[in-house]
């Protein structure tokens, strides 16, 4: 027993009874569609080899307006004569041009035929009509009888008439090549259908809730799902792909046994600078490599003890005379060293790792890979026995866990650190990254925030903007802090593979 | 960070190596520096601020032959002292100077180019920008010593570069040097360097004289410093004298006896003398250290060394102003021995880690608003002032000196970037359900402080202050919070259709639906309803609950 959707079993049934190639319209207004709502049951029945289907190429003949009109009223030369006979088979051009009604081109050309076909002849301005009309009347016969035979609309599967090639120059009807669907009934389906072995089903395309409780959904077949047909897809509302950057990066250092601190964005100059031995001259902390504040602000925490023993360490180590009022000034980090460096001030000596991950700010040029203000990765590992070596297994730990490769180290220099090294990781497309810039913090730097010499001090600040732009497949550092829909939509969401 | 262009066979002259660019690459990784181009025989060289002794091709190529093995460390004696340089009547704003000389050597065109790019570079990143230490060197056989650093109302010589003589005053007005440095020296208080005729050799710190300069004549070099910071001045001296003597095959330096504020001869030339014992090296770098490997890592690094057991005395020349204590020693250590062959090396965490409670709640709060279909947005926390003071906020953090106008403040609070969102996103969607998590800057009592807050922004036609408050009242209930409303007049709301959010009886925000007028003034031309709460605020209202 084949078992069929209700429609697809009519559409048998009226195949089965015409029995000879039929085309796709026609079968249609059998079972009451148009032609477009039966197509996607006529691909299903000839994949299940029921029927047949073939193109037919059919030639179409459509009635113009002109020919519309010329049927109804008569052709141009027949109304010519018609009023001509009226007017005693003679009349002087212009007043039958006047009476007969038609355009000058229309009039021009009938009187053109008129005169090649005998029917009258000019003498002079006046037009005399002949008795030489049998010649005429078979050629407006057999052209109004062809136009009146095409209904408005007419194909030919074969020859076409002979008037149509006239019809068409004539501007009387349009022809065109059409391509037409003819389905079949195979000889398997018509004999399941003769001996019974056919039968409809309701189809179920959506399972309801009705479909259980009644259990109607097992006298139904289900649909066979199309593959072919694309899915619309949802909308999604989600984590702006760069936030969720942050994020992970936050628990791959918690997981890592880190702390997380958090501190101002806007504080005075001995934290972000004096306290880690930037000397006041030192070009970091001009007006073009730093923002400065208009408003006359206290600063936050400034201890006696750290800007004296700030005066005498620089003094010491950079040979200048130090300025308290340069200390005073009120700035926007340019560094989350600025964090850490104030929580060892706050929490002295111990073992703890501790990071900040937040914005800080530098007049930097706009650029596709520096903006005016941008994250930064900060972190510091204390403790009696912390080395140079853990800082190097620090960032080679981090790149492993964020999939960035191997590690290469190559001196580098911050006033702050002592040894320093910038490592950095090789990316296929992008090529050497520098992302690691790091060190011990020097003796000089923990004994202005007053951390016992017996401790020591790994630190790193890691420009994250970077990497988030490599991870998230944006090219411009800019589309990160992005508040554009459209473009938050086309950034990838990051999983944690570089 | 400054960047030198060399010549690479003059390079290799003082290294007494054959150098090629691809050589280089690897050598000047050492000394922090990397090639970023190479054109012919000249290579530009990015270095660090931390070693001014390698900014020209003398002490660079001196620092490349030392760690190739192809010459030794340098000895230097001072003669002298050979003259005088009174300064009793320098400009008390600016009172010090020192000066030497250095006899023998022979200078061809490349050896000027490497020592005026040396001066300027000194002058820019180690001297301030000429405030502290200003550079001089002169033909020493043009001037008749000894010399004189003095204060004069006025005076007229012919400077650098010029055919005329002009007055001091015209040197300020007219020369770019002097345009450019002017605010460096009082007018009528003009410092200048004179010699026993009064010839003047240089008006300090903006531009010498031209009958005194040096050219490929001159054999003998006299060199001054004067600024600011004495001992500043000494060291930068010292690299001064050490490369000129780098252009002779037999140098003869000489001191000069300086009077004034602070008198001294000059230069010292003096080695830097750092014990490092060897335990402090092992537990900085984290490794044990072999005391001859050391040793002679050390020495390929440039230091006179000797053992001494457990600690290894160090002696850095007198050009490296960069040593300051046993750490940078132990740093060259570290280098010598190579980063890379150091075993990268984490023990596990002792404690746990965690991640800031403020970040915690505003994951929390995130979850719960993109599960009531928010998407979230990002803004940077710079904006401009007058989108600030056009929603009515006035006290906030100015920048003095912004960037872009654009970009010429701190927000203060989450509504300005809340409404640049609308204005972005206005064309592309017909509606709009956001909410931003980020940083805002208060001022309080004059004093600028950190906030977090998350800003809910509801755009479109049909949107009112109800279909606000439901998304503020599900997530604080969400967080076990009961809600308190109270209208307000806040700006930038329409004034009867705003409330402020309470908890506990304290205000921790407010939401409204933005006053038409803010509207159209920014250009915007969708309804916008707008909230803001405190997440601090709402941190430590859940931590008294528990």
């Amino acid at each position: 027993m084949v078992v069929l959707p209700p429609l697809q079993y009519s559409i048998i049934k009226a195949l089965a009874e015409v029995n000879e190639p039929i085309d796709a319209d026609s079968l249609a207004s059998k079972v009451g569609k148009r032609a477009e709502d039966i197509m996607r049951d006529l691909e299903e029945l000839r994949v299940r080899g029921l029927i047949s289907i073939e193109y037919r190429l059919v030639t179409r003949v459509t009635l113009t307006d002109l020919g519309g009109e010329y049927l109804r009223l008569g052709l141009p030369e027949e109304r010519l004569v018609a009023k001509l006979r009226e007017l005693g088979g003679k009349a002087s051009l212009s007043e039958l041009n006047k009476l007969v009604g038609l355009s000058r081109e229309e009039f021009a050309a009938a009187l053109g035929r008129l005169r090649r076909l005998r029917v009258v002849n000019l003498s002079g301005n006046v037009i005399n009509l002949t008795d030489n009309e049998g010649e005429l009347m078979n050629y407006i016969n057999e052209l109004k009888s062809f136009l009146s035979s095409i209904k408005g609309t007419m194909e030919y599967a074969g020859k076409l008439p002979e008037p149509v090639e006239e019809a068409r120059r004539r501007g009387l009807v349009k022809v065109h090549q059409v391509k037409k669907l003819m389905v079949t009934i195979t000889q398997e389906a018509l004999n399941l259908y003769r001996i019974g072995e056919l039968t409809s089903a309701r189809v179920i395309t959506s399972l309801t809730s009705a479909d259980l409780t009644s259990g109607s959904w097992r006298s139904g077949v289900f649909k066979e799902f199309d593959l072919a047909v694309e899915v619309p897809l949802r909308p999604i509302r989600r984590k702006h792909p760069f936030i969720q950057f942050l994020n992970q990066i936050r628990d791959e250092l918690v997981a890592m046994g880190f702390e997380e601190v958090k501190d101002e964005h806007v504080d005075a100059a001995l934290w972000n600078f004096d306290t880690l031995l930037v000397p006041q001259y030192h070009p970091a902390r001009r007006e073009t490599d730093v923002f400065y504040v208009e408003n006359r602000l206290k600063p936050r925490e400034t201890p006696v003890e750290v800007m004296e023993r700030a005066s005498e360490q620089h003094e010491l180590v950079w040979s200048y005379k130090w300025s308290r009022d340069e200390a005073l000034r009120v700035l926007l980090r340019t560094h989350t060293t600025l964090v850490t460096i104030r929580q060892i001030y706050h929490r002295g000596p111990g073992e703890y790792r501790l990071f900040s991950l937040d914005r800080v700010y530098r007049p930097d040029t706009p650029d596709p890979t520096h903006f005016m203000e941008f994250h930064q990765l900060e972190g510091i590992i204390v403790g009696k026995e912390v080395t140079f070596r853990n800082l190097l297994g620090f960032f080679t730990e981090l790149a492993n866990r964020l999939r960035l490769g191997k590690v290469y180290f190559k001196p580098a220099y911050f006033p702050f650190t002592e040894p320093s090294v910038e490592g950095y990781v090789k990316h296929p497309r992008l090529g050497q990254l520098e992302v690691f810039p790091g060190g011990m913090f020097r003796p000089e730097v923990l004994k202005i925030v007053g951390l016992s010499s017996e401790y020591k001090v790994a630190a790193w600040g890691v420009g994250i903007d970077r990497l988030a732009m490599v991870v998230l497949g944006v090219d411009d550092i800019r589309t990160l802090y992005t508040n554009n829909i459209k473009e938050i939509d086309s950034m990838k969401t990051p999983i944690g593979v570089v | 960070m400054p960047t030198i262009e060399v010549s690479l066979r003059d390079l290799s002259s003082i290294a007494r190596v054959d150098l090629t660019p691809d050589g280089l690459r690897d050598i000047v990784e050492v000394f922090k520096g990397e090639v970023t181009d190479v054109k012919g025989d000249y290579v530009a060289i990015e270095l660090n601020y931390d070693r001014p002794d390698l900014f020209s091709a003398e002490g660079l190529g001196r620092a490349i032959g030392i760690y190739l093995g192809s010459r030794s460390i340098p000895e230097y004696n001072v003669d002298g002292p050979a003259t005088k340089l009174d300064a009793t009547k320098a400009p008390a704003y600016r009172p010090y100077a020192y000066m030497a000389i250095v006899r023998n050597v022979e200078l061809n065109d490349e050896a000027i180019r490497q020592l005026f790019q040396l001066q300027e570079i000194l002058h820019r990143d180690y001297g301030d920008d000429r405030r502290l230490v200003s550079i001089g060197l002169y033909d020493l056989d043009t001037v008749k010593p000894p010399f004189s650093y003095v204060t004069v109302k006025e005076a007229t010589y012919r400077p650098l570069g010029y055919s005329e003589s002009m007055t001091l005053t015209d040197v300020l007005n007219v020369t770019e040097k002097g345009k450019a440095y002017s605010s460096l020296v009082k007018p009528g208080e003009y410092p200048l360097l004179i010699d026993d005729e009064g010839k003047v050799l240089s008006f300090p710190p903006i531009l010498n004289g031209e009958e005194t300069k040096v050219t490929e004549a001159t054999r003998n070099v006299l060199i001054d410093v004067t600024g600011v910071e004495p001992e500043l001045m000494k060291r930068v001296l010292n690299i001064m004298v050490t490369s000129v003597a780098e252009r002779s095959r037999n140098p003869v330096i000489q001191s000069i006896e300086a009077t004034g504020a602070n008198s001294e001869l000059t230069p010292s030339l003096n080695w830097i003398n750092i014990n490092v014992k060897l335990k402090d090296a092992e537990d900085l770098i984290g490794m044990r250290l072999e005391p001859n490997a050391t040793t002679s890592v050390l020495m390929r690094m440039g230091f006179k060394v000797s053992d001494m057991g457990d600690s290894i005395n160090v002696l850095a020349p007198p050009y490296r102003i960069d040593v300051h204590s046993y750490v940078d020693v132990i740093e060259d250590i570290a280098i010598g021995l190579g980063y890379n062959n150091l075993e990268p090396n984490l023990p596990p965490p002792t404690h746990f880690g965690s991640k800031h409670p403020v970040e915690h709640l505003s994951s929390i709060i995130r979850d719960l608003l993109l599960g009531m279909g928010l998407q979230e947005v990002v803004n940077f926390n710079l904006i401009s002032d007058e989108v600030m003071r056009s929603i009515g906020l006035i006290n906030f953090v100015k920048l003095s000196n912004p960037k872009i106008k654009d970009y010429s403040a701190l927000r203060s609070s989450l509504i300005p970037s809340l409404l640049l969102t609308v204005k972005v996103n206005q064309r592309l969607v017909g509606k709009l359900e956001a909410f931003e998590i980020g940083d805002v800057v208060e001022l309080k009592d004059n004093t600028a402080a950190t906030s977090r807050r998350v800003g809910v922004l509801l755009m479109g036609d049909g949107y009112t202050l109800t279909d606000g408050l439901s998304v503020v009242k599900s997530l604080l209930k969400a967080l076990g919070m009961a809600a308190n409303l109270r209208k307000c007049g806040d700006k930038p709301f329409i004034p009867v259709r705003a409330v402020e959010v309470l908890v506990n009886d304290s205000r921790i925000g407010c939401i409204g639906e933005v006053d038409p007028e803010v509207l159209v003034n920014l250009g915007i031309e969708k309804p916008t309803v707008i909230g803001e709460l405190n997440i601090d605020l709402m941190l430590s209202i859940l931590k008294s609950l528990h």
